[in-house]
């Protein structure tokens, strides 16, 4: 019922639109959560933000939430629409209501709620703190003039500043919902934005901290993170540069690592991977062998190839002969990946419009929580 | 149509059963296999994190090889490979100069160099849309009589979109529209586009198992008599572990799970040299015996 009409300050006349919402509610002292339905009449450009304000205004003031800027600087909004964590201050309804669906707002996922859509970022800014977000310039004195540095030594952590720490990324990483303690998306990125900062003097400190127990090696490499992330810092594609930057540095003690490497030596060698051997080159021999009766049910389903006689890729001395060519090159470690950056942000994001199904993926993340 | 086959590690090693059956499958569906031979591993996550400049390379070679086939698709059967081979070619395919000097580098070696003209493309997108779908109900003959099935689809064909794009990543139904195709029922759970917890399965085993149960007891809970899953990865998990998981949590599960080119393969009738169940640790009996019953 585009009826009533509003003016914007630019003069251009915008039609008004019904948003239907259903908005999980919850009590800050028993928990108890509901679904509830609200209606809104706002003017076509609207955003989920918009909608909220207007709930809080006119339907109901106890509507807890948080934003700022509305304009996708400050990182305040982050909530989930239909599942998926976004920023309500850039999500258009329109586009809903042209389908006649009606969405589920949810708070987000891996932090504690306070109340309504209001998490407690608490958890989220330790793990900031934990990667020491600040520049180590290795000096205590003040200089006597101001350092240069060109535009093009700190391109390669573009991406990565542009993090506004909204903590959509952390909402979805489905490691951290398996291991709360895993550091993250967002502490990743920003790790890499320390580390790859060419001002920066604790590049082996802080690699050797992001490579302990919840660091790097934890993330299982889901991509919910780049799929959610409003601003485009790709922190799965961070903790990759991590990863590069460690093992180019010798730091590889962890089983993550050696996992890697084993992949590297399999390609150079054999060309295929050399699965058998891939445990005890993780694990180690003595865990290998505590894994026995493990992998004898799995070979028994014909699951552990023999390693020898190896599985030999055909010319496979190529391979070998690539990687010695490449590494003469030097891009090696975190450049690798930066090389690629341009090309892949030429890419247009794929927008997927199909109103009518909303299976559960979408629908219950609250389920999926558990 | 006639693509590129790259089958990849497993389906070379641990997981051959899955490709005997896309062999045996894909001509069936008008899909015919030119396998490339003298190729190596993609690398998985783990050269593309360690040495992404080598992990470019093997990959670009890959493409290569199926460029010199003459085909202009890449056929895959592992999310992994089809997450990795799209990424290289999206980056050699728009910068020039990195192209240039990646197949400079390949005819180095003496590989064929690679010019950008072949599309990556999983088998589950050759078989969901066009002729391939058109073709799978008069394949699917035998049909899976209801067979209830959940679809698992892991990540790495579906996200990151951008480089993936075959459909809505939160919303994805082309599996389920193959599973109707053959007669059976497609199970709705919310975990079906969640990580099984391969990639780090070895090297953090608790937190990958606490990611593997989501959609193991969510398909149980919804009563499912099977998954099936795109990715050879997944299998290996969703099958091979979930013996572990019953051990740590001590349930009992008993989830059967094929393989896309499995599931339309019973459906097709494929012979059981060619479908291979017994490769499987969980047993595949409960579900032949329900497509079988009279
Ligand atoms: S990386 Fe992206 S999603 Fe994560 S906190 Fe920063 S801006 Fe938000
Ligand atoms: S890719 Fe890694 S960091 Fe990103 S959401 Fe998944 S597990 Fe978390
Ligand atoms: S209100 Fe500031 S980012 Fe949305």
């Amino acid at each position: 019922m585009a009826t009533e009409l509003q003016t914007n300050g630019g003069g251009v006349t915008l039609g008004a639109m019904d948003v239907v919402l259903k908005i999980w509610r919850s009590d800050a002292e028993t928990g108890e959560r509901s679904l509830e339905r609200y209606e809104v009449t706002v003017g076509e450009e609207a955003t989920l933000l918009d909608c909220l304000d207007v709930v809080k205004d006119k339907v109901d003031g106890t509507l807890a939430y948080r934003k700022s800027c509305r304009m996708m600087i400050c990182g305040s909004c982050g909530m989930r629409l239909d599942g998926r964590a976004v920023l309500a201050c850039k999500e258009r309804m329109k586009p809903y209501v042209d389908r006649g669906h009606v969405p589920v707002v949810s708070p987000m996922g891996n932090l504690p709620v306070v109340r309504d859509l209001v998490v407690d970022m608490g958890p989220f800014w330790s793990k900031i703190r934990a990667v020491k977000p600040w520049l180590d310039t290795g000096y205590q004195e003040h200089p006597e003039g101001e350092f240069r540095h060109s535009q093009q030594a700190m391109n390669p952590i573009h991406k990565e500043s542009l993090c506004i720490m909204c903590g959509c990324c952390v909402s979805e990483c489905n490691s951290m919902e398996a291991d709360p303690e895993f550091l993250g998306p967002a502490a990743l990125a920003k790790g890499f934005r320390f580390v790859g900062d060419p001002r920066d003097r604790g590049k082996i400190e802080r690699l050797e901290a992001l490579n302990e127990e919840h660091g790097i090696w934890d993330c299982t490499r889901c991509y919910f993170c780049n799929e959610r992330c409003p601003k485009g810092v790709d922190p799965r594609d961070a903790i990759a540069k991590l990863g590069a930057e460690s093992i180019e540095a010798g730091i590889d003690r962890d089983m993550g690592a050696k996992h890697a490497k084993w992949f590297v030596r399999s390609a150079e060698t054999t060309g295929w991977l050399r699965e058998t051997e891939l445990v005890p080159k993780t694990q180690g021999l003595a865990e290998a062998i505590r894994q026995t009766k493990f992998a004898v049910s799995l070979a028994k389903r014909g699951k552990v190839p023999l390693p020898f006689p190896p599985h030999v890729a055909k010319d496979v001395r190529e391979a070998r002969m690539l990687r010695e060519l490449v590494r003469s090159q030097g891009r090696t470690g975190a450049a690798g990946h930066i090389q690629g950056e341009r090309a892949l942000s030429r890419i247009e994001h794929v927008l997927h419009d199909d109103p009518e199904k909303a299976p559960a993926s979408r629908i219950a993340p609250e389920k999926a929580r558990g | 149509m006639r693509v590129a086959y790259y089958k990849g590690c497993l389906a070379s090693l641990s997981a051959k059963e899955l490709d005997t059956s896309t062999q045996a499958l894909a001509p069936k569906l008008g899909i015919e296999l030119d396998e490339l031979e003298s190729v190596t591993c993609c690398g998985a996550g783990d050269i593309h994190e360690a040495e992404p400049d080598y992990y470019l390379h093997l990959n670009a070679r890959i493409l290569a090889y199926a460029e010199a086939t003459g085909s202009d698709t890449l056929m895959t059967i592992c999310n992994v490979c089809t997450l990795n081979l799209r990424q290289a070619n999206h980056m050699l395919q728009n910068d020039e100069a990195l192209m240039k000097r990646v197949s400079d580098n390949l005819e180095a070696v003496g590989a064929p160099p690679y010019s950008g003209g072949v599309e990556v493309k999983h088998f589950l997108w050759l078989i969901a849309a066009g002729e391939g779908y058109d073709r799978l109900k008069s394949v699917a003959h035998k049909g899976l009589k209801g067979l209830k099935v959940a679809p698992f689809y892991g990540c790495q064909i579906l996200r990151p979109s951008k480089l993936l794009g075959f459909e809505d990543p939160d919303r994805p139904s082309s599996l389920e529209a193959i599973i109707e195709a053959c007669g059976g029922e497609a199970i709705d759970y919310p975990a079906k586009i969640k990580c099984c917890g391969f990639p780090i399965i070895q090297a953090r085993e608790e937190t990958a198992l606490n990611e593997l149960i989501q959609p193991i007891e969510q398909s149980m809970e919804a009563g499912a008599d099977a998954m099936v899953t795109p990715c050879p990865l997944c299998h290996l998990s969703l099958d091979a572990w979930q013996q572990k998981l019953e051990a740590s949590t001590g349930r009992s599960f008993g989830m059967p799970i094929l393989h896309l080119s499995q599931l339309i393969g019973v459906a097709a009738g494929l012979e059981d040299s060619e479908l291979r169940f017994r490769r499987h640790v969980v047993s595949m009996d409960p579900v032949l015996e329900k497509v079988e019953a009279p």
